[in-house]
């Protein structure tokens, strides 16, 4: 077997638009992981037991299962319960619920860094619920997770070949119908790992980055 | 002086409060006069910062009755039955009150000046315009107008006790509660905060609680002195009384314990 530069230029634009729906699941995913974290993060603080423990039995319960699993689960079972969705869709909805609950423990780590004081102050100020979690408890808490939270965009990245298992046309499932019809594996699939190199490679470089600009806070 | 026959700001009737298994307070019960300046002193574990904190509603009560203003602290009228307050109820009572913290728990993110202004602005609706410039007043009064751009990490313990006074008096409470505020300070910056406590005692008509290890300050500054023990008041008189005549033996035990820790009386 031998690598042919002329199969890889004719198959590079079809890769590139895999790459495209990689990168948009990867984005919206992850602003609905960094959503869905803080929101079950912060319903599980509830002092309501009715309200934080079904939250934190939900958390568990998709931590606990494979992202494989749910991503069929969206895209193949619900429609038999009436709700449709896209592949893009089904994808970006698992990915999102799927790290959302890894990032919820990022976000309580880091509600929890804040110092008891800080509560107490933002009621002796009268503020309230919305108030002291705006003004007061995130403006200290975020910053300190921001490594912690890109570590997680990184791992999620590179867990977007999944997406090929329902349909999603992404860069391995582009990469995947190529090497079938044309019975190459080698330039599609190194390619695909490329990529994959790549980016994690410049993402690692701005996570430093971000771990220097962010890590602590005085 | 405090003026005599007027209705009581705070009444405290027969509180109990425990954490676990400790009793903190025992059936306590005590009133305020509007424009008291009270101390309230006693060894660690006594129940009097507890006090402060169930007034500034950090800590709910077991059982008992707070007013403060005549109206219930913890409870509401409700089509004419009494009912837990709820949060609006809540926001409303400490309005009356403000509270300064051993550890300054300023808000580190913030410059000086958005500390002092922040609360007026989310909770009054106050216009920044104005709150900047009441803020400014009263950084000015406890002496730090030049530091209002910098940030509470840039500030000696002293300086950040005296913003968090201006933060807790921007809101204009009728009430002031300082929770052994010079206790976190190197010695030599206790003076810079207790000059400005002493200043709004004499200037202002607000009503103060002072709880405090500086019995030579609280002798000089409180109309009333409260001695707590085990949670429960021991001896409650005028400072020369407590402190040059205290009649219970665990008072006497106490200034005497103080004394030979080195603090002046």
């Amino acid at each position: 077997m031998e690598w042919d530069w002329a199969f890889v230029i004719q198959i590079l634009p079809t890769l590139i638009e895999g790459a495209k729906i990689t990168i948009l699941a990867t984005v919206l995913g992850y602003i609905l992981a960094a959503i869905v974290g803080l929101a079950i993060a912060i319903v599980r603080r509830s002092k309501n037991k009715l309200i934080s423990r079904p939250m934190g039995f939900v958390a568990e319960f998709i931590r606990g299962t494979p992202l494989l699993v749910q991503l069929y689960f969206i895209f193949y079972v619900l429609p038999d319960l009436g709700l449709t969705l896209s592949p893009l869709v089904a994808g970006v909805i698992g990915l999102g619920l799927h790290y959302g609950t890894y990032t919820a423990e990022v976000y309580r780590a880091g509600i929890d860094n804040v110092a008891r004081g800080q509560w107490e102050a933002a009621k002796a100020c009268n503020l309230n619920a919305w108030q002291t979690w705006t003004q007061v408890i995130l403006p200290q808490a975020l910053p300190p997770m921001i490594p912690a939270l890109a570590n997680y965009f990184i791992a999620m990245f590179k867990e977007t070949p999944l997406l090929s298992a329902i349909t999603v046309l992404e860069l391995m499932n582009q990469a995947r119908s190529i090497a079938n019809y044309n019975y190459r594996y080698i330039e599609p699939i190194t390619l695909v790992g490329a990529f994959f190199l790549v980016i994690s490679l410049i993402s690692v470089v701005g996570l430093r980055w971000l771990e220097r600009r962010y890590g602590r806070i005085d | 002086m405090p003026p005599t026959n007027t209705a009581p700001i705070i009444e405290i009737n027969g509180i109990n409060k425990s954490f676990g298994a400790f009793k903190v307070l025992n059936d306590l019960s005590f009133s305020v006069a509007p424009r008291e300046k009270l101390a309230l002193i006693g060894p660690s574990g006594s129940g009097k910062t507890t006090i402060l904190r169930i007034l500034m509603t950090l800590e709910g009560i077991d059982s008992g009755e707070i007013l403060v203003d005549g109206d219930s602290l913890y409870q509401m009228k409700r089509n004419g039955k009494l009912q837990p307050a709820d949060d609006a109820h809540l926001h409303k009572m400490r309005e009356k009150i403000g509270m300064v913290f051993q550890l300054f728990n300023l808000f580190p993110h913030k410059c000086v000046l958005d500390n002092v202004t922040l609360a007026p602005m989310l909770t009054k609706g106050v216009s920044r315009k104005d709150a900047d410039h009441h803020a400014m007043e009263l950084l000015d009064m406890v002496g730090l107008a030049d530091k209002a751009k910098s940030m509470p990490s840039q500030l000696s313990g002293g300086q950040k006790q005296r913003v968090a006074i201006a933060r807790a008096l921007a809101l204009k409470p009728k009430i002031m509660l300082f929770d052994e505020v010079t206790s976190a300070l190197d010695p030599e910056l206790v003076e810079e905060v207790l000059n400005v406590l002493w200043k709004l005692c004499r200037e202002t008509d607000m009503t103060m609680l002072l709880v405090t290890h500086e019995m030579g300050f609280a002798h000089d500054f409180a109309d009333r002195v409260l001695f707590f023990d085990r949670g429960r008041i021991v001896e409650d008189g005028k400072p020369d009384e407590i402190f040059r005549h205290p009649k219970q033996e665990r008072t006497q035990a106490f200034l005497k314990k103080i004394i030979a820790a080195g603090h002046r009386v």
